[in-house]
C-alpha cells in the first residue's frame, strides 16, 4: 500500500533539489552577473517611480485646480499605458541608445497612468472646511498646497507609489530585451537562452523579493510621513476608501500590462 | 468698526445672494447675522475677509475698504472659526493654534508659547497641545478652532455657524464660554446662525436677513423680541418671542416671600399657624441648612396629627429653582410653570431658600415689563 506522505516527498524531491541548484547558482554568480544586475533593477525601477511622481504631482495638481484639465491629461496618461512596453523601448533607441533612459522614459510615463489619478484623487479628499480654513487663516495658494493640500493627500499618494513601485519592478524585465531589463538579464540571458533553469529561479525570486522589500519600505515611509494618518475614526474612513479603490484598480490594470 | 455699504452680491448665473446691504459693525461687540439658508448671511460674512467679493458696493473696516488689503495679509489679521472647524487633520492641536503666528513669522518658539495660552484660554487641558484633531471630540474641536482663530491676537473675529454641528449640550457650554471670552477680550465679532436663540443668547445687536439677501431689521436683541420691524421678523423670532424676551429682565426684583418657610422640625400644629397668617394654600419645607426639600399642601396640614415634623408629611417634588442675583424673569417663569404648586422657589447662589413667588405675581411683574421696555431691559442676560 502507497504512504501518501512518501508519494509527496518523492513528488517534492526533485523541487528541493531544484531550489538548492538554483540557490548555489544565484550565490556563484553574485559578483557577475546576479549582483549587478540587481543593482541595475534597483535603479532602473527606483529612477522611474520617482520621475514618474515628479511629473505625476504638477499633473495632478493642474487637473484638480483646472477641472477642464483632468479628462484630456488622463485620457493621455491611459493612451501611454496602452502603448506595449517593448515598442516603446525600441522606439526610443535611436535617441537614447543603450543607455539607462531608454529603459526609465518608458517605465516613469507608464507609472503616470497609476499616479496621476492619484495624486488627484488625494488632492480632492482634502476636505472642503479645511481648505476653506486654510485659506481664511491667510495661506497663499501656493503655501496652502505645500503646507496643507499635499500633506493631507501624502497617504492617498502613498497608496499610489506601492502600486506603480511594484508594478514597474515587475515592468523592468522587459527592458532586457533591449539589453537594459536588470534581473530580466539573469533570467533571459542566463537562463532561457541556455535553456538553463537555475537563473529563471533565482531572477523571478530576487524581483519578487525587491518588490516586496520596497513596498515594505514605502509603508514604513507612510507611517514616518502621516503619524496624524494612524489611528484614525470613522470619520474619515471616506478618504481612505477612496484610496483602497484606487488601489484595486490600480493593481487591475498594473496586472494587465505585467501580463503583455 | 466694519462698515457694509450698499453691498451687494450678484453670481454670474444671475442669483442675488446679498442685497444692497447697509449695515455698521461697531468695535468690541458682536453682532450676529441671522437668516433661513439662502438669506446671504454666510455671503456677507466673507465679504469681510475677501473670501467672497462684493459686485457692488463697499465692505471696510475703521474706514478703509478691504479691497485695499492682498487677501492675505487681510485674512491673518481677522480670526475664521467655521462649522466643523476646519482643522489641519496633519498638524497637532498647538501646529493648528500657531497657524496664523507662523504665517505672521513669528519664532517657533514664540509660535508655540502663544499656543499654549490659548489652549488654557480656551479652557482645554495643557496635555491636549500634542494630539491630532481626529482625536478630540466634536466640542474640544471647536474650542480649538476658536483658540486658532484668535492666536494672533486679531481685532476681529468671523464666526461662521461655529457651533451648529455639534449637541445642544456641548453648544450651550461653547456659547456660555465665547459669552466668557468676550467679556474679557471684547473683540468685534460678526457671528452667523440661523438659530435665532442662539443670536439672542450671544448678540449684542442682531441683523436679520431674509431670503434674497435683504436686510429686514437690526437692533438689540430685546428690542428684535419686543418690536420686530414686520411680519417677516416676527414670524422669524417666533411666537414665542414674548416669553425668549423676559430672558432680558432680573429676577431679582420679584417680590419674594420668605413666611412661607417652614423648617423640618416643626411641628404640623406650627405649620398651620404659618399658613393661616400667610394666607397661602402651600408651604415649602427646608431643611435646618435652609435647603428646600419640597412643598406641604395646606390640606395635608390639615389632616397630620399636630405633632407629626412637618418633614415627615408627604411632601410635593419644588421643581427646579431659580438664583435670584443671577437668573431672569424667563427662569423664574419656568421655574413656576413646572412646579406643581405653581410657585417658584428662589434661592441665593449658595442653594439656600429665599423665598417663594407664585405665578400671580409673576404675572404682575411680567405685566410691569411689558410696558416699560426701555428701562427694564438689562444690557446682557441679567
Amino acid at each position: 500500500m502507497a504512504d501518501p506522505a512518501h508519494e509527496v516527498w518523492a513528488a517534492a524531491a526533485p523541487l528541493w533539489g531544484w531550489a538548492v541548484e538554483s540557490a548555489r547558482w544565484g550565490w556563484q554568480n553574485l559578483d557577475d552577473p546576479v549582483g549587478p544586475l540587481l543593482a541595475e533593477h534597483v535603479l532602473l525601477s527606483y529612477a522611474s517611480v520617482l520621475i514618474g511622481l515628479v511629473l505625476a504631482v504638477p499633473l495632478g495638481v493642474l487637473s484638480v485646480r483646472y477641472r477642464v484639465v483632468y479628462p484630456p491629461v488622463l485620457s493621455g496618461v491611459n493612451a501611454l499605458y496602452a502603448i506595449p512596453s517593448l515598442a516603446l523601448f525600441f522606439l526610443l533607441l535611436p535617441y537614447t541608445a543603450f543607455s539607462p533612459w531608454t529603459a526609465i522614459i518608458p517605465l516613469a510615463l507608464y507609472t503616470l497612468a497609476i499616479l496621476v489619478p492619484n495624486v488627484v484623487d488625494g488632492l480632492n479628499q482634502v476636505p472642503d472646511h479645511v481648505r476653506q480654513a486654510a485659506a481664511a487663516m491667510g495661506f497663499s495658494p501656493l503655501r496652502r498646497l505645500l503646507q496643507v493640500e499635499l500633506p493631507v493627500a501624502v497617504p492617498v499618494i502613498i497608496a499610489g507609489l506601492r502600486v506603480a513601485a511594484v508594478a514597474t519592478i515587475s515592468m523592468v524585465s522587459v527592458a532586457s530585451l533591449v539589453g537594459l531589463g536588470g534581473l530580466g538579464g539573469v533570467i533571459l540571458t542566463y537562463g532561457f537562452a541556455r535553456n538553463f533553469a537555475a537563473p529563471v529561479v533565482v531572477g523571478i525570486t530576487l524581483s519578487v523579493a525587491l518588490a516586496f522589500a520596497t513596498d515594505g519600505l514605502l509603508v514604513l515611509a507612510q507611517r514616518a510621513l502621516t503619524p496624524w494618518a494612524r489611528d484614525r475614526g470613522p470619520a474619515r474612513r471616506g478618504g481612505r476608501g477612496l484610496a483602497v479603490r484606487r488601489r484595486a484598480t490600480a493593481a487591475a490594470r498594473a496586472g494587465e500590462k505585467g501580463a503583455l | 468698526m466694519i462698515t457694509f455699504e450698499g453691498v451687494t452680491k450678484r453670481y454670474p448665473d444671475g442669483t442675488v445672494a446679498v442685497d444692497d446691504l447697509d449695515l455698521t459693525v461697531p468695535s468690541g461687540h458682536t453682532t450676529v447675522l441671522v437668516g433661513s439658508s439662502g438669506s446671504g448671511k454666510t455671503t456677507a460674512l466673507r465679504m469681510i475677509n475677501r473670501m467672497v467679493e462684493p459686485t457692488a458696493g463697499r465692505v471696510a473696516i475703521d474706514g478703509d475698504d478691504v479691497r485695499g488689503q492682498d487677501p492675505p495679509v487681510l485674512r491673518r489679521s481677522i480670526g475664521y472659526v467655521i462649522q466643523q472647524a476646519g482643522l489641519f487633520p496633519h498638524r497637532t492641536v498647538a501646529d493648528n493654534i500657531a497657524t496664523v503666528p507662523r504665517l505672521l513669522g513669528w519664532s517657533r518658539r514664540r509660535a508655540r508659547s502663544r499656543a499654549g495660552e490659548l489652549l488654557e484660554l480656551v479652557g482645554l487641558e495643557p496635555e491636549h497641545a500634542d494630539r491630532y484633531p481626529h482625536q478630540l471630540s466634536g466640542g474640544q474641536q471647536q474650542r480649538v478652532g476658536v483658540a486658532r482663530a484668535l492666536a494672533a491676537d486679531p481685532p476681529i473675529l468671523l464666526m461662521d455657524e461655529p457651533f451648529s454641528a455639534v449637541d445642544p449640550v456641548v453648544r450651550a457650554g461653547l456659547q456660555d464660554e465665547l459669552l466668557r471670552l468676550q467679556d474679557e477680550l471684547r473683540k468685534t465679532v460678526v457671528f452667523v446662525t440661523h438659530d435665532i436663540d442662539e443670536a439672542v443668547k450671544i448678540g449684542d445687536s442682531i441683523a436679520v436677513l431674509r431670503p434674497g439677501g435683504r436686510l429686514a431689521q437690526v437692533d438689540r436683541p430685546e428690542r428684535l423680541l419686543a418690536d420686530p420691524a414686520d411680519d417677516f421678523v416676527e414670524a422669524f423670532v417666533g411666537y414665542d418671542r414674548g416669553v425668549r424676551r423676559l430672558s432680558f429682565f432680573p429676577a431679582r426684583d420679584l417680590p419674594l416671600r420668605s413666611d412661607v418657610i417652614v423648617t423640618a422640625g416643626d411641628t404640623a400644629a406650627d405649620a398651620r399657624d404659618v399658613a393661616r397668617r400667610a394666607k397661602e394654600p402651600w408651604l415649602l419645607v427646608v431643611d435646618s441648612r435652609r435647603r428646600p426639600l419640597g412643598w406641604v399642601a395646606a390640606e395635608a396640614l390639615a389632616a397630620a396629627a399636630d405633632e407629626r415634623d412637618v418633614a415627615d408629611l408627604d411632601l410635593v417634588g419644588y421643581g427646579h429653582v431659580f438664583t435670584v442675583s443671577t437668573d431672569s424673569l424667563r427662569a423664574a417663569l419656568d421655574a413656576a410653570v413646572l412646579s406643581p404648586a405653581g410657585r417658584a422657589v428662589g434661592v441665593a447662589d449658595d442653594g439656600t431658600a429665599l423665598g417663594a413667588v407664585a405665578q400671580t405675581e409673576l404675572g404682575a411683574a411680567i405685566w410691569a415689563v411689558g410696558g416699560d421696555e426701555h428701562t427694564g431691559a438689562v444690557s446682557r442676560h441679567g
